[in-house]
């Protein structure tokens, strides 16, 4: 039996969804979310084989909840589901992820279901930017079994080590996979990289100093460390942001 | 048209939008292009003839027509001059107050050019040349009658301007109101989640899903309506209650609209598509991003002649992009415009937590058309 974890906001589109797989067979509903990060708490709880993912919903979209949902352990197959959105449905099509279009017609469902695959995450993370998706709102962390959600806006910096980068935000400092560069390219403008393993947030960006040694750091807003700057980048970023 | 498709727009004429906001769209031609320079030479050259045809007695046809030239010629390049230069302040003033200022204007410089005239046909060169026969002898009477026959022109030549400049517009505006109507049927995402909706709705209850069809299908019937034509106020508020209950299938307690249009006389004749492309732009704007959902509302007044609609709907929880609204907000202006001209208005903004779209025009019993041209 397939497991599968239906998200939409829309309830007749739940409930079509649902009568669907009853027919299909083979299949059987774990559960059903109407929002992107009560998708993410379903999909931890129930651990669904497949999520069918709308991909307009208010909040946190069907794409960024896909790319969420891809840093668990043993991350669900996704399909996709929209009425109508040129740009996300040429994206599926590019990097061959499972969509159906609505309204949904049983014997797609079932064909996309049989052939139902994982998205790498480097996929999902083309797919975000070929569907033209918005910017990321959130950062997934996960501590255990835990997914955790944090806002983009909340977060002070980014620092990376070997293995894992570490994301310093208001409630604490949490560890993630993804690599600086990702993460750079992901948020545009509003971080700006002070140096080479540090990601800052440029709207708590408060002063440039000089440390005892002579060396040049940040200070940020609410962060009591003061992180180094490559001495390449100090001036550039006085003039920048004026600091 | 239910919502407008979002298109690329081919090119259209500079026209709706800015043309309730002076700028581009003030009646005074551009008077630095030669074409308003040469229709201002024109008008000169007419008054010309017309004085000398009235005074030719004096001197003769031929050498009345040229003096009459020359000083009328200076006072119409001079004065399209100074609108040339002045035409930005005067299209900031608007319409009633730039008209009278390009009128006091003009006025002041046929005046001017007289006393010139006057006070060069006192100078010594003049005198010498024994030419002061040419000249008007006393400085009064001359300027006095030059200014008040400058004044009348003045008037004549800007409600010439005016005139041209309206019907121009009106012709842009029926064209692009017409191609707006073909590009704006329906919002595809609108249609296959209704489509959606209903073929769920088909298993469980067909009930519902027999009224959302139905619903479905007045609602493009409102849409394929002749864009210029009217509907009756009664009829334009049931497409946007129809409009309404299928929203409500799909969205369910997320949407909540609260109506207010008890004040309004039902047998007002209004364009068609006036309020329903608002709601689907509050819904979409206002309350699909919103997990919560909110509430639009939509309440309608009369002051005297006056109707006025508002639609309110909280700000989205991210700021959508508004492709789509200008667009619908536009081809309602046009339309509006088209059927009421100046007296209707339309203003959308932001205000504090609230996006407001408010609509202003007359109350018209019978119907419009024809009475409009």
């Amino acid at each position: 039996m397939l497991r599968v974890l239906i998200v939409d906001d829309e309830l007749p589109a739940r409930e079509r969804l649902g009568q669907l797989i009853a027919e299909i067979g083979g299949a059987q509903i774990v559960g059903d979310a109407s929002t992107g990060l009560e998708a993410l708490e379903q999909t931890v709880r129930l651990a669904p084989d497949v999520v069918l993912l709308d991909v307009r919903m208010p909040g946190l979209d069907g794409i960024e909840t896909a790319r969420h949902l891809s840093v668990l352990q043993e991350p669900p197959a996704v399909i996709f589901t929209t009425a109508y959105d040129q740009y996300a449905v040429h994206a599926f099509e590019t990097y061959a992820a499972g969509y159906l279009l609505k309204p949904i017609r049983k014997d797609k469902l079932a064909a996309a279901l049989a052939h139902a695959g994982r998205l790498t995450r480097p996929q999902l993370r083309q797919l975000a930017a070929a569907s033209g998706a918005r910017r990321r709102t959130h950062i997934a962390t996960r501590r255990r079994d835990q997914v955790s959600l944090i806002a983009v806006q909340e977060i002070l910096y980014f620092q990376a080590d070997q293995k894992y980068t570490t994301v310093r935000h208001a409630q604490g400092e949490d560890l993630i996979e993804e690599s600086l560069r990702t993460l750079e390219e992901d948020l545009g403008t509003d971080f700006v990289r002070i140096h080479r393993n540090t990601l800052v947030n440029t709207r708590y960006l408060q002063r440039i100093v000089r440390d005892a040694d002579g060396r040049y750091c940040v200070l940020l807003r609410g962060c009591a460390t003061a992180l180094p700057v490559s001495r390449r980048l100090a001036g550039e970023l006085r003039e920048r942001f004026r600091v | 048209m239910i919502g407008p498709v979002r298109s690329q727009l081919p090119p259209r004429p500079a026209s709706s939008d800015r043309a309730f906001r002076g700028g581009d769209a003030f009646y005074l031609p551009n008077f630095c292009a030669s074409r308003a320079a040469f229709a201002i030479v024109v008008v000169a050259e007419l008054t010309a003839i017309v004085v000398s045809i009235a005074r030719s007695a004096a001197q003769g046809f031929w050498s009345e027509l040229a003096l009459s030239s020359l000083f009328l010629l200076w006072v119409g390049l001079l004065s399209a001059a100074l609108l040339c230069a002045l035409r930005p302040l005067l299209a900031r003033l608007g319409e009633q107050r730039g008209s009278s200022v390009a009128l006091a204007l003009m006025t002041a410089v046929v005046a001017a050019v007289s006393a010139g005239v006057f006070l060069l046909g006192q100078s010594h060169v003049v005198r010498a040349a024994g030419a002061n026969s040419l000249f008007p002898r006393r400085l009064g009477p001359f300027v006095l009658r030059n200014t008040a026959i400058g004044l009348v022109i003045a008037a004549v030549t800007l409600r010439y301007f005016y005139v041209t400049h309206q019907w121009r517009r009106n012709i842009e505006l029926r064209a692009a109101a017409r191609v707006h109507a073909l590009q704006a049927r329906i919002r595809p995402h609108f249609l296959f989640n209704s489509m959606n909706t209903i073929a769920a709705l088909t298993r469980t209850a067909p009930r519902e899903a027999e009224q959302a069809v139905q619903d479905l299908a007045d609602l493009f019937r409102a849409s394929l309506a002749e864009p210029l034509e009217t509907i009756t106020l009664a009829d334009e508020l049931e497409i946007a209650r129809t409009y309404q209950r299928i929203e409500q299938l799909r969205l369910g307690e997320r949407l909540r609209v609260a109506w207010h249009v008890e004040a309004l006389p039902l047998d007002a004749r209004v364009p068609g598509l006036l309020l329903q492309p608002l709601l689907e732009n509050a819904i979409y704007h206002g309350i699909e991003p919103c997990p919560a959902g909110g509430v639009v509302a939509i309440n309608g007044e009369r002051a005297g002649e006056l109707l006025s609609l508002v639609v309110r709907n909280p700000l989205g929880a991210r700021a959508r992009d508004h492709d789509g609204n200008q667009l619908a907000l536009e081809n309602i202006r046009e339309r509006l415009m088209l059927h009421y001209g100046a007296r209707a208005l339309l203003k959308a903004g932001r205000f504090g937590e609230e996006y407001i779209v408010t609509l202003r025009f007359p109350y018209l019993p019978a119907p419009a058309g024809g009475a409009r041209d």
